[in-house]
């Protein structure tokens, strides 16, 4: 007992990548910020506290996050309902909440809620889980993306439809039932389309599928995206020294497109670097999965960190002009606190339940 | 769970994962291939797509045209001032910058608030901005001994639209303004930086707003030229990399005779009113000149909003070019249209003769309708008629005539239509029909109306420009120019000939002969300015009334307004027999047309004459 009281629970291999990858960010958002010196030192306090978090949260037994995770769901969803109550209105959307002198995003926490809690409903369900079992999941998932979609924030949103339907799918949801609900989401696409979403969501989606249409206006992004990668070529313009970054052709450059500033100074080569960091964290979670203790550690390594990789695919995508634009930041790169600490936070969970073993066959 | 279900549950899991695992593999390997072909097979492309970003190019202003008269006078020219230029990048600090300058070249606070504002706006792109338009000499050599104090000033050339003749030429030249926002993205040139234009003029990107300076805008704008610049990538000017040098616009040569105008604005002196004067050889426009008139000058180099709201509230409306909107009844100078309809359908003939009283009555009601000499003139033919302006003799001509057909005879004349070839703006003015009362005024035509036509009162109205064309019309003896105040290749002018073949030659030679008398011979109505001048001039001379009034007595009382008071209208064409010129003159409020708006017909021919 006083053995593994004393017992520090550290990953290696995700603690240095992701302290690699974190201090590229930090390296990348000093060229995107135009050298912007006290944005970056202030993006280097949040990484450190995120360090510092993640290692904190790795400590305790996964049994709390199982237990704590009806709470924990509550909780987020409280913390939402404040926002809708008393957050700013920025940019016509409420997404924030001010604490004293931090700001945060509170639909970021449920990125981490919805999966441990629906991880912690079905882990100890037989197989293939049953039909009601599934739809109490299915109204939970589509709860919580609504809530943070009439925020609105769709990327977001989105994310966290995902983490549920993750934890849904690797639980064991039946065959048929995927197909049949495919089948059913293009039926109703026409319904989403018209009624969910928003006009200028719609005017993103049509600018992608036929950028050309109106260059000076919304597919301006995308349009000044493909150039300052395309002309990054092979080696990049060097540190500083992409004229489309430097120049304010990109937005953006900071948050959302700060991979495209990454394209332009440092060219394929730099985000071949990237990106093998990033699928290097990504096995490294696929390995912990596999290996983790029981049936609830399995579902949230597997849900938080396939959750992580759909953020970064479809951010990459957008910006390289395979998606629409969606507001998504890329992962441990793009400035902001909220969602470098709810990463954090979730590879802290990551770690704890893919390092504390059963001492006990189940 | 048993260890069992355990383990193919653990194995769904891991198959699971593993789909999940490869689909992020494969979005990934997607990115990787996009950004493949972004950067290594597109690179290229996308390489001078950043590069032409990084060219800021500007467009560099050209010299309009300028305008001249027709013996190759200039009436309005670029010309030259010199500006205090500055390149507010290298100016660190504004405020003590202008404190510096202050006692060299003296600037208002409306200058100064105006500079810095400037200044925020354009101090990223590395250009210059004038802090003070149209140096004084004494300026510019207290700033030439100083110039080392201020390494970030100099002084330039900047031109200014100015015309000699600001005030004579205005509504026939018009002016110009400065475009702020009018303009559009070129594939070379995005929209953006227009505001950056390298600029000629002080006054800025300029456009005509009205009269020629419209009218031939694109005739007399040139082509910008264009100076691309490189920038480095913190948007700093490395060095200009090529220039593209503007074009002038083309010179524009008008009929325009500075002379005539200079003396068609004198002799209206203040009153209000308008001329038009046209060479019948060419169809060109001399004169046309509009009173009270405004300085273009003031107007096209920037005036202030306080002076512009006195021109629009000013009751005498400078701004309204009579000469082609001013709407007048043409009053007897109808007379020979009327008569020549009357001739063409053989209600009259030369030696038709009737006795006129002084009035004439209505059948129908018994409505009387006067002529203006009390009594009357007795025994009047068709050429006495003329001479005399005897009322009672076109009242009854007219009293017999078809409405619809003299409507349509009177459009002959240009009346009712659009005259000018290239004026800005003319109205077509109006000739009345029956349908248009109808439809107007919701009660029929009556005989009455009819037979006020025929003396040029009631709807009939017609613009100055309308005037002189008919004046024309009358001289050429059909064989008319269409009017232009400019001359170019592609525009067709062709000689017309008189659709009326029942108006033959003898016809014309009578109708010559009594406009000649109206102001040559001893009974003609205006032979009062036969005696201005050494040529013969014929003409017919009109009072147009603003009241319909009964009697000479009622007009007396009603004459002490001076708004109410009649219009004073002539035509007139000359030398005679071989007319060269016809002009047309109203004056507002300027009672008897003979003896008032004859002088200046006069006049103007004269000027036109004697070159």
């Amino acid at each position: 007992m006083n053995k593994n009281f004393q017992k520090i629970y550290f990953d290696p291999y995700l603690f240095f990548s992701l302290l690699l990858l974190s201090s590229l960010g930090l390296f990348f958002l000093f060229s995107a910020s135009n050298l912007d010196l006290s944005l970056v030192l202030k993006q280097m306090v949040y990484v450190v506290a995120g360090f510092i978090i993640m290692i904190l949260v790795s400590q305790p037994d996964p049994d709390i996050f199982r237990r704590t995770s009806g709470l924990l769901l509550i909780f987020s969803l409280l913390l939402l309902g404040i926002t809708y109550l008393f957050g700013p209105e920025i940019n016509g959307a409420q997404r924030w909440l001010r604490l004293g002198p931090f700001s945060f995003q509170s639909s970021e926490l449920l990125k981490l809620a919805v999966p441990i809690f629906l991880a912690n409903f079905l882990f100890d369900k037989k197989l293939p889980i049953q039909r009601k079992e599934i739809i109490i999941s299915l109204i939970i998932i589509f709860c919580c993306f609504f809530i943070v979609f009439s925020q609105p924030d769709f990327g977001t949103a989105l994310i966290i439809a995902c983490s549920g339907l993750f934890v849904l799918f690797l639980s064991g949801l039946s065959w048929t039932f995927i197909g049949g609900s495919f089948v059913l989401l293009i039926i109703s696409s026409p319904f989403i389309w018209n009624i969910l979403l928003q006009p200028f969501q719609r005017q993103r989606i049509a600018t992608f599928f036929d950028p050309g249409s109106d260059p000076f206006g919304a597919s301006w992004n995308i349009i000044q995206s493909k150039v300052a990668i395309g002309s990054g070529g092979l080696l990049g313009k060097g540190f500083g020294e992409g004229s489309q970054t430097q120049l304010n052709f990109l937005p953006e450059t900071e948050t959302d497109f700060i991979f495209s500033v990454i394209g332009e100074e440092f060219g394929f080569f730099g985000v071949l670097l990237l990106i093998g960091i990033y699928l290097f964290i990504l096995l490294r979670c696929f390995y912990l999965a596999l290996s983790a203790r029981d049936r609830f550690c399995r579902l949230v390594i597997g849900g938080l960190s396939l959750t992580f990789a759909v953020n970064l695919i479809i951010n990459l995508c957008m910006v390289v002009g395979l998606l629409p634009v969606v507001g998504m930041p890329l992962p441990f790169i793009s400035k902001g606190g909220s969602s470098l600490m709810s990463l954090f936070f979730a590879f802290g969970i990551i770690v704890s339940m893919g390092t504390h073993k059963k001492f006990l066959p189940q | 769970m048993i260890f069992e279900e355990r383990q193919i549950e653990k194995n769904n899991f891991s198959s699971r994962a593993i789909i999940l695992f490869s689909i992020i593999a494969l979005g990934l390997v997607a990115v990787l291939i996009q950004v493949f072909s972004l950067q290594v097979s597109g690179y290229s492309d996308y390489q001078l797509a950043a590069l032409k970003n990084k060219n800021y190019s500007v467009p560099v202003q050209y010299l309009r045209g300028e305008i001249f008269d027709r013996d190759g006078k200039v009436i309005i020219k670029n010309e030259p001032t010199f500006d205090l230029i500055t390149r507010p990048n290298l100016i660190l600090d504004i405020d003590s910058f202008l404190e510096e300058i202050q006692p060299v070249i003296y600037l208002s606070e409306a200058e100064k608030s105006k500079y810095k504002k400037l200044q925020k706006e354009k101090a990223f792109v590395n250009k210059e901005l004038v802090l003070k338009k149209d140096l004084s000499d004494e300026e510019i050599a207290r700033f030439n001994v100083r110039s080392f104090n201020f390494q970030n000033a100099f002084i330039a050339k900047r031109y200014r639209r100015i015309s000699d003749y600001p005030d004579i030429f205005s509504h026939v030249l018009g002016y110009t303004y400065r475009t702020d926002d009018d303009f559009i993205s070129t594939p070379e040139i995005p929209r953006s930086h227009w505001k950056d234009s390298e600029l000629v003029y002080a006054h800025g990107l300029i456009k005509g707003r009205t009269g020629l300076e419209e009218v031939y805008d694109e005739y007399l704008s040139g082509r910008y030229g264009k100076r691309v610049y490189e920038m480095n990538a913190r948007g700093q000017f490395v060095q200009p990399l090529s220039f593209m040098k503007p074009e002038k616009g083309n010179n524009l040569y008008t009929h325009l005779d500075i002379d005539a105008q200079k003396s068609a604005a004198k002799f209206l002196g203040n009153r209000k009113g308008a001329v038009v004067a046209i060479d019948l050889d060419v169809g060109g426009i001399n004169v046309l000149y509009s009173s009270p008139a405004y300085s273009i000058n003031k107007l096209s180099n920037g005036m202030s909003e306080n002076e512009f709201q006195t021109l629009i509230d000013d009751p005498d409306k400078p701004f309204f070019n009579r000469a082609l909107q001013g709407r007048y009844p043409p009053a007897s100078t109808i007379k020979p249209a009327i008569g020549m309809y009357g001739l063409s359908n053989n209600i009259v003939n030369w030696d038709f003769e009737i006795k006129d009283p002084g009035f004439f009555t209505l059948p129908e009601t018994g409505r009387i309708f006067r002529g203006w000499l009390k009594g009357g003139h007795g025994k009047v033919n068709m050429h006495k008629a003329f001479l005399v302006s005897s009322n009672t003799y076109f009242f009854s001509l007219a009293y017999k005539s078809d409405i619809t057909e003299l409507s349509n005879y009177l459009s002959n004349f240009g009346f009712g239509k659009k005259v000018c070839l290239d004026c800005f703006d003319e109205d077509q003015a109006f000739v009345p029909t029956p349908e248009w009362k109808y439809s107007i005024m919701n009660v029929g035509w009556v005989k009455g109306d009819t037979v006020n036509l025929g003396i040029g009162q009631g709807y009939l109205v017609a613009t100055p420009m309308q005037l002189a064309n008919y004046a024309s019309i009358l001289a050429t003896k059909g064989q008319f120019v269409e009017p232009s105040l400019v001359a170019l290749d592609d525009q067709k002018k062709s000689l017309n000939t008189w659709p009326d073949e029942r108006f033959n030659d003898a016809d014309w030679r009578k109708m010559h002969q009594a406009l000649l008398g109206v102001i040559e011979s001893d009974f003609g109505t205006a032979r009062s300015i036969r005696d201005l001048k050494e040529f013969q001039v014929a003409g017919k001379s009109g009072t147009a009334e603003l009241v319909s009034l009964d009697s000479k007595e009622a007009y007396l009382e009603v004459r002490t307004s001076e708004l109410l008071r009649d219009h004073s209208i002539i035509i007139a064409f000359g030398p005679m027999p071989n007319p060269k010129y016809a002009v047309s003159v109203v004056i507002e409020n300027g009672e008897s047309g003979g003896t008032v708006a004859g002088p200046v017909a006069i006049e103007v021919l004269k000027s036109l004459i004697n070159e």
